[in-house]
């Protein structure tokens, strides 16, 4: 005759085993990433070579960085992949996040029309630029979207001496959407747009469009993956969301990221263990 | 000064849309921004009218989002749509457009000049008292055309404006958009009569199965196309 503790075995057996496949299938993290990691192409290649590693998938709700930090503060995603160091910094030193890790970096350029209204083709200040565009009222597009691109663009016109939140005028348009939009907006009006050279290479509605100014140092863009802090979301997946920044900044996460080129170009250059990034 | 309110650019980025679980429009990612017509062309079915009435803000997109200036909730103030067939106030001719004038706002005191006003500029002059409903079908697009400009609208949506007219009611209809686009109104227009485009477009968008298949300049999309599809749609081959 069973026992009561032969029996509790077996409904705790069944139990577990019926659990088990649900737990099995819950090997799934959600990232919160700017949109020019998925508009470039890159999450398309690293994401799946991380999952055949480790099984783990991931969902990318993909959307401005300052959003992706709302998104993080409350909690609604495991792990931040974003491009505002500053921001990024703070949003660990309140507490939100556990740790800011260095990934990669990429460059903005600045893309016009090739007839180059405000004659900025070839400069290498990218504030004498701005400059330049302002004082032709040359129509240029701004994201208006609070992201890594945006917050970028706002410093630009800042390091330009120019306060466009007060000095905008009908030539500048926030369109609040992300960089492929943004793409598509200035190519459609022929206008000015600060672009992630990621996006820009993988973006095929170019029209009369072609990149004016690049390499000023004021251009580099430094991208950084924080886990969500579990202390204030105790649902954060800790262990599954660590395993894919510890994935990223290995050299096998490193060199995914180098491999992944468009035409032959490499697009993001991995830099995890370069001192201050 | 703080800078007017617009709803332009329109964009539209990675838009789809269904109903009754039938895909209409997928992956639509387009920006309309100021200056000349743009013109939606594409076979019967193609989702040019669905395409309408998301930029409009009538439907909201299943995925993806659309933009207005900016706004992601942006009501319809500066927008106006004519549709294909448009309903008829049984009323006068300028008592419809008098109508569009009190619900756009205009004092009362005004509407009358107005309407008259508009009534002209869309060649309705001597037509004003005439029923509505007892006006051709070219004169009742005008009169349509005349009810959307009423809201004195940044831009103007206008779904096969020239669809079963004859060739002289169409020219008339034309006339009006040209003049509307050249006041300064962004004109969106689709259109399944490649002469209509060519005669009116800045820019050309194809739509094919719900989907934007080249967009570009009109001069360049006519004489150099560089889809398989845009290339056959021109010759006069049919879509399917």
């Amino acid at each position: 005759m069973p026992t009561r503790r032969s029996l509790f075995a077996v409904v705790a057996t069944i139990t577990l085993v019926a659990a088990a496949p649900a737990l099995a299938q819950d090997k799934s993290i959600v990232v919160a990433s700017t949109t020019s990691t998925q508009d470039s192409g890159l999450f398309g290649h690293i994401l799946p070579l991380f999952k055949a590693k480790t099984g783990i998938a991931v969902k990318v709700v993909a959307q401005g960085t300052g959003q992706a930090l709302d998104t993080g503060r409350r909690g609604d995603a495991d792990v931040l992949f974003v491009h505002a160091k500053a921001q990024e910094e703070k949003f660990v030193a309140d507490g939100f996040g556990v740790k800011r890790y260095p990934v990669m970096y990429n460059d903005f350029v600045l893309i016009g029309p090739k007839s180059d209204p405000a004659g900025i083709k070839g400069m290498t200040d990218v504030a004498e630029a701005l400059k330049a565009i302002k004082s032709k009222g040359a129509p240029f597009i701004s994201r208006g979207d609070r992201s890594g691109t945006h917050i970028a663009e706002l410093d630009l016109w800042k390091a330009a001496g120019i306060d466009i939140g007060k000095e905008k005028g009908p030539w500048y348009k926030e369109i609040g959407q992300g960089m492929g939009a943004a793409l598509n907006t200035a190519s459609a009006a022929n206008a000015y747009v600060l672009a992630d050279r990621g996006t820009w290479l993988s973006f095929k509605n170019r029209g009369d469009l072609d990149i004016l100014v690049a390499g000023d140092k004021h251009l580099f863009n430094q991208y950084g993956v924080m886990l969500v802090n579990p202390e204030k979301h105790p649902h954060v997946k800790k262990a599954l969301g660590q395993a894919f920044i510890d994935w990223l900044v290995s050299p096998e996460g490193q060199k995914a990221i180098t491999d992944y080129k468009i035409n032959g170009q490499e697009l993001f250059f991995p830099n995890a263990n370069a001192p201050g990034a | 000064m703080r800078a007017p309110v617009t709803d332009l650019p329109i964009v539209l980025d990675d838009v789809s849309f269904s109903a009754g679980g039938v895909t209409i429009l997928e992956h639509i990612s387009l920006a309309l921004v100021a200056g000349s017509p743009t013109v939606l062309i594409g076979p019967n079915g193609a989702g040019k009218t669905t395409l309408l009435r998301l930029v409009m803000g009538l439907i909201p997109p299943a995925r993806g989002r659309v933009t207005w200036g900016g706004r992601e909730q942006a009501a319809s103030t500066h927008r106006a749509i004519v549709f294909q067939r448009p309903t008829m106030l049984r009323r006068s001719a300028a008592g419809n457009v008098r109508y569009a004038l009190a619900a756009a706002g205009v004092p009362r005191a005004r509407r009358a000049a107005h309407a008259l006003e508009l009534c002209a500029l869309v060649g309705l002059t001597g037509l004003e008292r005439r029923p509505a409903r007892k006006l051709s079908g070219g004169e009742q697009q005008r009169l349509a055309l005349a009810r959307a400009l009423a809201k004195e609208p940044q831009i103007l949506l206008l779904d096969e404006p020239t669809a079963s007219l004859d060739p002289a009611a169409t020219k008339a209809i034309e006339d009006v958009i040209r003049k509307v686009a050249a006041s300064g109104i962004k004109v969106v227009m689709s259109t399944h009569d490649l002469g209509e485009a060519k005669r009116l477009a800045g820019e050309i968008v194809l739509v094919h199965r719900g989907r934007v298949i080249e967009r570009g300049p009109a001069e360049s999309f006519f004489s150099a196309p560089k889809t398989e599809e845009a290339r056959r749609f021109i010759t006069g081959e049919l879509l399917v």
